[in-house]
């Protein structure tokens, strides 16, 4: 194969990857949604076309409103994400490693994990106030159980046959967990970093919506409660990108540290 | 691997809740009844139990029971039709792929406003997003029921020249079924926690009105007492939903 040629299959490939008709179907969507608005045919009367949502994210773009409240949602997310990680992991390991430890926990969490999480947005509200502690902390407390069970999963599919490998190499039992156990229990890990990732983009807006009155969550309230659909789909419309970025970027990140992950379940295209 | 053939999710051993009781326990010894943050657990049992004698709770149970198990059943259906649709077209999977993509990445809470203004403040808008959140994983497995058919089954149904009911009915359906139902044993648990949270953003009806009213009210014990329903409530419907894997993969395993 030339050179030049490999160079169109791959943008013939990159073409099929960017799926025209999907994106037709989309703008079509749109196109329909407009027409539909601007002759008033639809029954609701706060539905905006989408030229004025544009409009409106303009708008809200110059101000510097969407990204003030972007940034905020944005920085909690990510920073309660990172807490309920390290949370999840490490009582994740301890609790997969030991047996006892195991058996005389493991009902208490499936116990827990069984209240409806937004149910304690409440709870944080009573305890912490409109603050932005409340909303780190229920973002947190919510995104930990994915990665905290699914890490106790994960190191305890590891095989026998390895840990008994690296006990035989004599290998610390730190080293031990760095090499074999985190390796092995990673795939699962993983899927619940991907769980605790969508659960707190979900939680802070919660929080927002009802506690914390700042981000994107509080700007769709109150969008809504003045009148200004524009407004609030420009604001939900950047919660969704806001999701998809995220989940895109840990797909990305994941496929490059676990190539194995790459193809698992749902990333079919 | 013997362990592992077991059904994969049956409860751990029950000493497993000996650190829950002991919390509780401590909590109950060292709290305060008048505590605004933590009260003690035996106190939740008297704020609930003002709501049950006036009424309010079981109103309430009601009403979340009601708009979850109506947004459910439009789920399913409307989840099953179009994941027939993407699932048997692989034209219609690519053209919708991205519009559904997208509408399932936003998140259900996002969607609360939106119905609220173009709904109003009522049973329908609860529906309209509990349904809207709770669709995807039942349209996903509806999708990959179809997409797994065995083409000898259709070939089949083809050669001994069955009208479409009969074939729809003799080989779609039973072959189906059980990944609709797989969906909707995962939507079921979803549903709950949306309908919860529709009720405590909107305050309409429900027992997620109820918490969200007793928070801003202050009654803490209550808030707990509540919250405590809807663990119940969750732990019913995942027995409920394993009680439904078990029957869907024995009706499998004895085909």
């Amino acid at each position: 194969m030339t050179r030049s040629s490999m160079v169109t299959s791959r943008r013939r490939k990159a073409l099929r990857r960017a799926n025209v008709p999907g994106l037709l179907t989309m703008l079509v969507l749109l196109g329909l949604w407009e027409i539909l608005v601007r002759f008033g045919v639809t029954e609701f009367q706060f539905l905006p076309a989408p030229s004025a949502i544009a409009r409106g994210a303009e708008r809200l773009l110059r101000s510097g409103d969407l990204q003030g409240n972007l940034l905020h949602t944005l920085r909690v997310t990510t920073l309660g994400w990172l807490a309920a990680g390290l949370l999840g992991i490490s009582l994740g390991l301890l609790l997969g490693l030991s047996n006892t430890a195991w058996r005389y926990s493991m009902a208490s969490i499936e116990v827990m994990r069984a209240i409806p999480p937004v149910s304690l947005v409440p709870i944080a509200l009573l305890v912490f106030g409109f603050s932005v502690r409340m909303e780190l902390t229920i973002i947190v407390f919510v995104s930990a159980w994915p990665v905290l069970v699914n890490a106790i999963a994960g190191v305890r599919s590891v095989r026998a046959e390895l840990v008994d490998v690296s006990r035989m190499l004599r290998l610390s039992r730190l080293a031990q967990i760095r090499k074999v156990i985190l390796p092995g229990a990673m795939p699962s890990i993983v899927v619940g970093l991907r769980l605790a990732m969508s659960l707190s983009l979900v939680l802070a807006v919660v929080a927002e919506m009802i506690g914390n009155p700042s981000g994107l969550g509080h700007a769709v309230i109150r969008a809504q409660q003045a009148l200004q659909p524009e407004d609030m789909f420009a604001y939900v419309l950047t919660i969704g990108m806001l999701g998809v970025a995220l989940n895109t970027l840990l797909r990305f990140v994941s496929a490059r540290v676990l190539p194995s992950l790459a193809t698992g379940p749902g990333d079919a295209r | 691997m013997a362990t592992r053939s077991r059904p994969a999710r049956s409860f751990p051993p029950l000493r497993g809740l000996l650190p829950l009781v002991v919390l509780l326990v401590i909590w109950q010894a060292v709290g305060s009844e008048r505590s605004p943050y933590f009260p003690t657990p035996s106190s939740w049992v008297g704020g609930l139990s003002t709501l049950a004698a006036n009424g309010t709770l079981w109103r309430a149970a009601e009403a979340t029971l009601l708009t979850f198990s109506m947004a459910l059943v439009v789920a399913t259906v409307l989840g099953a039709l179009l994941g027939l649709l993407v699932g048997a077209s692989k034209r219609a999977d690519r053209a919708l792929g991205p519009t559904l993509e997208f509408a399932r990445a936003l998140p259900p809470a996002a969607i609360v406003p939106i119905a609220v203004l173009l709904i109003g403040y009522d049973q329908r808008m609860k529906v309209t997003v509990v349904t809207f959140a709770t669709i995807w994983p039942i349209l996903l497995n509806a999708r990959a029921g179809v997409r797994s058919l065995n083409p000898v089954l259709l070939d089949t149904a083809k050669s001994l020249h069955l009208s479409w009911m009969d074939s729809t009915r003799k080989c779609t359906m039973p072959a189906l079924v059980p990944a609709i139902l797989l969906g909707v044993r995962v939507a079921a648990p979803v549903a709950l926690v949306i309908t919860l949270l529709v009720e405590i953003i909107t305050r309409v009806g429900g027992l997620g009105a109820l918490i969200a009213l007793s928070q801003r009210n202050y009654l803490s014990a209550q808030v707990y007492g509540l919250i405590l329903v809807a663990g119940l409530f969750s732990f019913m419907v995942n027995g409920l939903v394993a009680a439904l894997e078990a029957s869907v993969l024995r009706r499998r395993m004895s085909r």
